[in-house]
């Protein structure tokens, strides 16, 4: 459990940079908040909010599609696995720091919801259940990520991620039912995001939630497994 | 004595993509390491050396056979607790000395001023004491090696497995190195050490195993292999150099290699011929001669010194 959390620590240390930029994003929202005139100009605010939320998604996709192989590129990855830190531990550790990185936002960023967003009408409490659906979205995407970092390069892997995420729910949704578009439900969590609005705050869906965290397990232990059998050694194409 | 590492016919193939050529890194390896030495583990580049590291330490997975290290598969993760492992290529995150020490050893369990205390006491056992709270991204290859083997010692590993840990140290900072791991050795502690370095094998291994293109080509007690095989070294005065076949002079003296079998008549000639015997001494070979013999496969043409000598005539 200790090897796992210094592991995220240390993996949200590495990715200081890109946290660093996502926060400017935040810090331009509430800039905005401060400035705007929020009754009036609130459509405006919940936009960037919105968008500030997808940002986040994305670059969990990012984080997980690129935190392998950036360790096995650099070659840190041994001196890691050369103590007593198993694989599956080790994989925990990033996709827990893949989550704080994304919680970190989401608090940041519903915070500064909840201060901009407020005053203009939005119920302070469905900011917080949209940024639960983000932050179960981020787990999931960067999960997924991280299981195809395993054995592809960061461009291929958040490709593949970007098509299993998307295209999946798409065809089940069209081929069997327009429910099957929560097979994966990082899609249907971000539209939820997106579609909320001042007339219709829609809040987290406890089961598609539920089903995120669930299928992250699911994909963290899948991952785990391709994982075991990874020549780490052999240097990364 | 117990094997503290054994490589029990390992083999390592590397393929690409399907229909590309397979490449044979290690080939039936088959070793033990006993509790207590300092294990040599010599070998060209691309000898298989490091992958034979990298097997034991789990970073890969072997296509045929295995191995155990200290009484376990290769890979359980629980074992590496009493393992300290230092790779060729230094890498490791670019925060201070010190904290990376105690990063190091936190994975691997430890924790609290037990933790600190030890961090603190390998910093200062490589010399690095005044550098602890530098961060190891401005250090130099020579410090970020040692910085290395500062991590791999901190938890008191009862296994070392060290692949090149003097490669860019300087002069000192191999004495230094050499100290530190014949102490370890006097504590009980076993070293498995790759290295390029010949003459730092020669003086600090106890047995010595030399891997070609996968396999391995000799092993043995170091002292045994730096036998030369039953010759004897004659230095004499007073006798022209071709006497002896094989004989050069230098410096006033006639120096050669002759049998031990005709070691007697040789000395007899010599006396006949009015010359004095300085010293007669069994022949050793450098490590070096050996390796070039067993890599090269032409160890007369790579063997420049005594041991290539010919026999007396007499």
């Amino acid at each position: 459990m200790k090897s796992m959390f210094l592991i995220a620590i240390n993996y949200m240390r590495e990715q200081r940079w890109p946290i660093f930029v996502l926060l400017l994003w935040i810090l331009l929202l509430a800039f905005l908040g401060l400035v705007a005139n929020i009754p009036r100009e609130r459509e405006e605010l919940l936009f960037i909010f919105k968008q500030v939320a997808v940002y986040i998604v994305v670059f969990s996709i990012f984080f997980g599609g690129s935190a392998i192989y950036n360790e096995r590129k650099t070659r840190r990855i041994l001196a890691v696995l050369s103590k007593a830190v198993g694989r599956q531990q080790y994989l925990s550790g990033l996709v827990l720091g893949v989550t704080l990185a994304s919680a970190l936002f989401c608090i940041s960023l519903g915070i500064t919801g909840s201060w901009t967003l407020g005053p203009g009408g939005f119920p302070i409490l469905q900011v917080w259940y949209l940024m639960v659906d983000v932050i179960a979205a981020c787990m999931l995407a960067g999960t997924v990520a991280l299981m195809f970092s395993t054995f592809l390069n960061p461009f291929f892997g958040a490709s593949a991620t970007a098509v299993m995420l998307l295209g999946i729910p798409a065809i089940a949704s069209r081929v069997i039912s327009p429910a099957w578009l929560n097979v994966l439900p990082v899609y249907s969590l971000t539209a939820g995001v997106m579609k909320a609005s001042f007339g219709m705050p829609r809040g987290a869906n406890g089961f598609v939630v539920a089903l995120a965290v669930a299928e992250t397990i699911a994909f963290w232990v899948l991952a785990a497994r391709i994982f075991a059998y990874v020549d780490i050694a052999v240097a990364v194409e | 004595m117990a094997a503290a590492l054994e490589f029990l016919g390992i083999s390592k193939e590397y393929r690409s993509l399907p229909g590309r050529r397979r490449l044979i890194a290690l080939d039936d390896f088959r070793v033990s390491v006993e509790a207590g030495e300092i294990f040599g583990f010599l070998g060209p580049n691309g000898a298989g050396k490091s992958t034979a590291m990298h097997l034991a330490m789990g970073f890969m997975r072997a296509s045929r056979g295995g191995g155990r290290m200290l009484g376990y598969r290769f890979g359980h993760v629980k074992t590496r607790r009493r393992v300290g492992f230092l790779s060729e290529n230094v890498a490791l995150y670019y925060r201070n000395a010190d904290f990376l020490v105690r990063f190091y050893g936190a994975l691997n369990g430890m924790g609290g001023s037990h933790l600190a205390r030890r961090a603190a006491e390998v910093l200062q056992l490589l010399g690095l004491q005044a550098d602890a709270k530098r961060n190891v991204g401005k250090f130099s290859r020579g410090m970020l090696q040692r910085v290395g083997l500062a991590q791999a010692l901190v938890n008191d590993p009862d296994l070392l497995i060290l692949d090149e840990p003097t490669s860019a140290l300087d002069p000192q900072a191999r004495v230094l190195v050499r100290e530190l791991l014949l102490s370890a050795r006097a504590a009980g502690k076993t070293i498995f050490l790759s290295s390029h370095l010949l003459s730092e094998v020669e003086l600090v291994c106890d047995r010595v195993a030399i891997l070609n293109h996968g396999k391995l080509a000799r092993v043995g007690r170091t002292g045994d292999l730096l036998k030369g095989a039953g010759q004897t070294e004659i230095v004499a005065r007073n006798i022209a150099a071709g006497e002896f076949a094989g004989a050069r002079a230098e410096n006033g003296v006639v120096r050669f290699c002759v049998g031990q079998d005709v070691q007697r008549e040789t000395f007899e000639r010599i006396w006949k011929l009015g010359g004095e015997i300085v010293s007669a001494n069994p022949a050793t070979r450098s490590l070096e001669e050996i390796f070039l013999e067993v890599t090269t496969g032409n160890g007369k043409a790579a063997m420049p010194t005594s041991a290539n000598a010919a026999r007396g005539s007499a």
